[in-house]
């Protein structure tokens, strides 16, 4: 039995008028007459209908930051941005934002030290969203690099080589068009792969075209619907929406006000322009490291490549930098649990920073005085001490009570959630006496209890229960501790030193 | 750059380029007379927006003595195209009444001899679904190609029909 359905997208459920042509198109195939199956799968498009409307952003742990929560002469605000406290970690960062921009100095280290839950991620975040989108920000953990397809320092280089941009002017095949209708169907049944077509014309043509599963995604993600002005690369599947056709002006009774309407291109839909790029030193490696042909299959992203490629291409790039045909833009590596980091990675970063081509790298770490991974040394934050040398270090302290209260409240704000003034002080105590990510946690649990029992506003009495259904980590370890004896695999040794493997 | 001649009829069938990005890579083959080649890495990831089957194709296909454009899938009537030269783009347009289809056609035979383009050497039919363009090669050209020829039959084709094949 095969059956298809196909359904038209409108993704706006908040204009008036197009509830009224919010009609749903089910066209389905079936070889004998089912009933029962043919509701089932109009069903089914209409939950898909609704759940693509309907798309949520997902919440993170740090999607409430949105910069560093500067001011222009780069002085820290008490609260902006979703940045709470931490005042001096904060204008230590925007002296790096404002070096990073500068984009003169390459291969300075920077080290976010603290305790576990003051911010440092948060802070790099921070950076990496004042930075803008045109600086590459490569953000990995530490444990990243360990990999059983390549190499630790393979690892290393294609993360620094990530963080470094290079602008160029490139001529590319470029899709400018007014877009008439997006379809998008799935076959019937879970995992069905979903097939999509992009109707697109200018004042003197029309054309179809096919879209892959990227192409969908990315068309959702920017909203594009009909009636708007596109471009697509064509090359690296780019979407740019250049605003509404004018021809589509009275569609809507109410528009946004930053709705902007262009007349309808001319000529052919495929043009050829030139457009800057922003690519990465990462990217330019690959496209000249793919062996042509049959190869091509298996060799992807992760292979390892030559150094010999690496060379070349950045005898190329210094090339074009000094013929003036591309610039140079530092980004930066992330590294978060710098502690991860062995021996050996250590000493390669001491000498991969001292190029020309390195970018700002930033770790952060919560370790105090404790063992080199890979050694049998210790040294603070498990960094050595050549290394630390090369750093500049800056500390975070944890959060006053007031600063603790401040973040709750953002995160209450970016969970959704309405909490009465006694429940945030009652989570504030929770989170000055045992830790903030428990606080933070309590926030949507108790919501949702407070939802159960049908009251818009979280009160104290809310937290109150989740604090009794939830335990954080002191009172799991007293509770423990209690019942010590009745659990698995307990030899009654009680504190019997633990051996901690040290990995090679 | 890469020819094919039918050597019994002197006629080029192919001739194509290699183009290579900026950014280096391999580079890709656009045909410019011939069937366009088809890409040995059909890369699944990249060809994420790709124009459906049912769209109209442009070949190149030249005769001895016209040059040919055929635009493949358009169905509709030959009252329909309009096909206008423009010399100060030195192209020729080809547009329809219904807005379906546009198309700049570049004649690089010409501009590589630098000649204007005539609108009295345009022709049209349309067959089976098929538009055929063609333009009279003016006497420059023919003239180039023939001197072009005489030079090519100097060059020793290689007969490379591979002899390991018979066990098969």
């Amino acid at each position: 039995m095969t059956s298809n359905q196909a359904f038209k997208y409108y993704p706006n459920p908040l204009c008036l008028k197009s509830c009224n042509d919010f009609k749903l198109k089910a066209s389905i195939v079936w070889v004998k007459p089912d009933y029962e199956l043919l509701l089932q799968s109009i069903a089914a498009a209409q939950v898909q209908e609704v759940r693509s409307i309907t798309r949520i952003e997902r919440i993170g742990a740090h999607s409430h930051i949105r910069g560093l929560g500067l001011d222009d002469s780069l002085e820290p605000r008490a609260v902006s941005q979703g940045m709470v406290g931490q005042k001096m970690a904060r204008k230590a960062a925007g002296v790096i934002l404002q070096m990073i921009r500068e984009g003169k100095i390459a291969g300075r280290a920077v080290l976010l030290a603290g305790q576990p839950g003051t911010g440092k991620t948060a802070i790099a975040m921070g950076l990496a969203q004042a930075l803008g989108p045109d600086t590459p920000f490569t953000s990995m953990a530490g444990s990243e690099i360990y990999s059983l397809e390549m190499s630790k320092t393979e690892a290393l280089t294609q993360a620094i080589r990530k963080s470094i941009g290079i602008r160029i002017k490139e001529e590319s095949e470029i899709i400018e068009g007014e877009v008439v209708e997006v379809v998008i169907e799935r076959a019937v049944g879970t995992g069905g792969a979903r097939v999509g077509r992009l109707t697109l014309k200018t004042t003197d043509m029309e054309t179809n075209y096919d879209m892959g599963t990227k192409m969908i995604d990315s068309l959702l993600k920017e909203k594009v619907q009909a009636g708007d002005v596109i471009t697509i690369d064509k090359a690296t599947g780019k979407i740019n929406k250049l605003g509404r056709s004018f021809a589509r002006a009275r569609d809507y009774d109410a528009t946004g006000h930053q709705a902007r309407f262009v007349q309808c291109p001319e000529g052919e839909l495929q043009k050829r322009k030139e457009v800057v790029h922003t690519v990465t030193l990462h990217e330019v490696d690959v496209i000249n490291s793919r062996t042509h042909g049959f190869l091509a299959l298996f060799s992807g992203d992760t292979g390892e490549i030559k150094s010999e490629i690496r060379e070349q291409i950045n005898s190329k790039v210094a090339e074009w930098r000094e013929e003036g045909k591309a610039e140079m833009i530092p980004g930066v590596l992330f590294i978060d649990e710098a502690h991860m980091l062995d021996i050996e990675c250590f000493s390669f970063l001491n000498r991969a920073l001292e190029q020309e081509t390195a970018p700002i790298v930033m770790m952060a770490t919560n370790r105090g005085i404790t063992r080199i991974r890979g050694t049998n040394y210790k040294s603070p934050h498990g960094i050595p001490l050549d290394l630390l040398d090369r750093m500049i270090i800056v500390p975070t302290t944890p959060y006053s009570q007031q600063e603790l209260k401040e973040i709750l409240n953002i995160r209450c704000e970016e969970e959704d959630c309405q909490m009465s003034g006694d429940a945030l002080t009652v989570l504030t105590r929770v989170a000055t006496e045992t830790s903030l990510r428990y606080a933070i946690q309590l926030i949507t649990t108790a919501s949702l209890v407070a939802k159960r029992r049908k009251a818009t506003e979280v009160s104290m009495e809310d937290v109150k229960k989740v604090y009794s259904l939830f335990l954080d980590e002191h009172r799991s370890e007293k509770f423990l501790k209690e019942y010590q004896d009745e659990f698995m695999f307990d030899d009654g040794a009680g504190d019997a030193p633990q051996q901690m493997e040290v990995s090679q | 750059m890469v020819e094919e001649y039918n050597i019994d009829t002197q006629v080029l069938l192919r001739r194509s380029w290699k183009l290579k990005g900026k950014l280096g890579g391999e580079g890709k083959w656009q045909a410019e007379i011939g069937d366009p080649i088809p890409e040995v890495s059909a890369n699944v990831e990249m060809a994420d927006l790709t124009e459906c089957k049912d769209q109209p194709i442009l070949t190149r296909r030249n005769t001895r003595v016209n040059l040919e454009w055929r635009i493949r899938n358009l169905p509709y009537p030959i009252e329909t195209y309009s096909i206008k030269v423009d010399n100060d783009n030195k192209c020729i347009i080809v547009s329809t009444t219904n807005k379906k289809y546009y198309k700049k056609l570049e004649v690089p035979e010409l501009q590589r001899l630098n000649l204007q383009l005539q609108q009295a050497n345009v022709q049209s039919s349309h067959n089976f679904n098929t538009l055929i363009i063609s333009y009279k090669k003016p006497q420059p050209l023919l003239d180039m190609e023939k001197e072009w020829f005489e030079q090519l039959k100097t060059v020793k084709p290689i007969k490379d029909i591979p002899n390991e094949c018979n066990t098969q």
